[in-house]
């Protein structure tokens, strides 16, 4: 199944044109957001369902889109790995009592 | 607070549950400092002399998490390492509403096209100046050089959360990883 259900991609592309998400963007990056990407993920996924019975494959671009692999969220490496390494367990003193 | 909630969640699933009386402490602090995360401990320290609303304590809180969830999922040298406590303080300042149009606005810090990042750049500085003793030029090499990597890894919220209902879409993705990771 796509990642998303197909009304989440709907809900954010509505989001994404909205004027109060085109003020936090222009706010935080300078530049009004591109949602033209979402619609497109939107009519990816309504595709998938109707062919749904004919065993379709999730389309890859669902799959790569870059939302998705947004460094973190899907357990992929975070930019952040540049500046440090991740660790392969907890902190062994999380949980030791205090002195 | 959906902030905070997203946060405990991602705590908890990198193993690092957290207790309000192991993890939390209230204290009162000198000058004007809201709070801290102590690494040697694992302990947020919240300032109880400092903070009196409760939005400042849901972003004091949601600022503390975010290290407390860096230091969790990363060998994050705190002490010594000027360049790893600078991209968490970017990080903390980006994702925990610290630098809100309106937050800015009330410190007489005014600006619109992409100002968001120049208040993470400043209060990362602030925040390592408060918290080390080094140069205000070594905060600022520090935090110019890893500013593109931090100010762009977003987890665990996978976006920059403007308001509670982007941190409640963000908790939402967040609970629905495992779809997405079945598909990688």
């Amino acid at each position: 199944q796509p990642p998303r259900s197909c009304e989440d991609y709907w809900g954010e592309w509505k989001h994404c044109r909205g004027l109060r998400h085109a003020f936090h963007h222009y706010y935080a990056h300078g530049e009004l957001p591109d949602c033209g990407r979402w619609r497109e993920d939107y009519e990816a996924c309504r595709a998938w369902e109707r062919d749904r019975a004919a065993a379709a494959q999730v389309p890859a671009s669902l799959l790569a889109c870059p939302r998705l692999c947004r460094p973190g969220l899907l357990g992929q490496k975070p930019c952040s790995r540049r500046v440090w390494k991740l660790r392969k367990s907890p902190p062994p003193d999380w949980y030791l009592p205090l002195d | 607070d959906p902030y905070a909630r997203l946060l405990l969640e991602a705590l908890k699933q990198s193993g690092c549950t957290v207790f309000n009386d192991r993890h939390f402490s209230c204290e009162n602090c000198d000058g004007c400092v809201s709070g801290g995360f102590d690494a040697a401990t694992s302990q947020i320290v919240l300032c109880q002399n400092n903070i009196r609303q409760q939005s400042h304590m849901n972003r004091v809180v949601t600022h503390e998490l975010i290290h407390a969830f860096d230091h969790c999922r990363a060998h994050v040298d705190w002490f010594k390492n000027v360049k790893h406590l600078a991209c968490s303080e970017i990080r903390a300042a980006n994702l925990s509403g610290d630098c809100t149009l309106m937050n800015e606005i009330a410190r007489f810090k005014f600006g619109l096209k992409g100002h968001h990042q120049t208040c993470v750049r400043d209060r990362a500085i602030r925040s390592i100046l408060a918290v080390r003793k080094v140069s205000k030029e070594t905060a600022e090499k520090a935090v110019n050089e890893v500013f593109d990597a931090c100010f762009n890894d977003l987890e665990p919220f996978g976006r920059i959360p403007h308001s509670k209902a982007d941190a409640k879409r963000a908790y939402r993705d967040f609970q629905n990883r495992d779809r997405y990771n079945a598909n990688l």
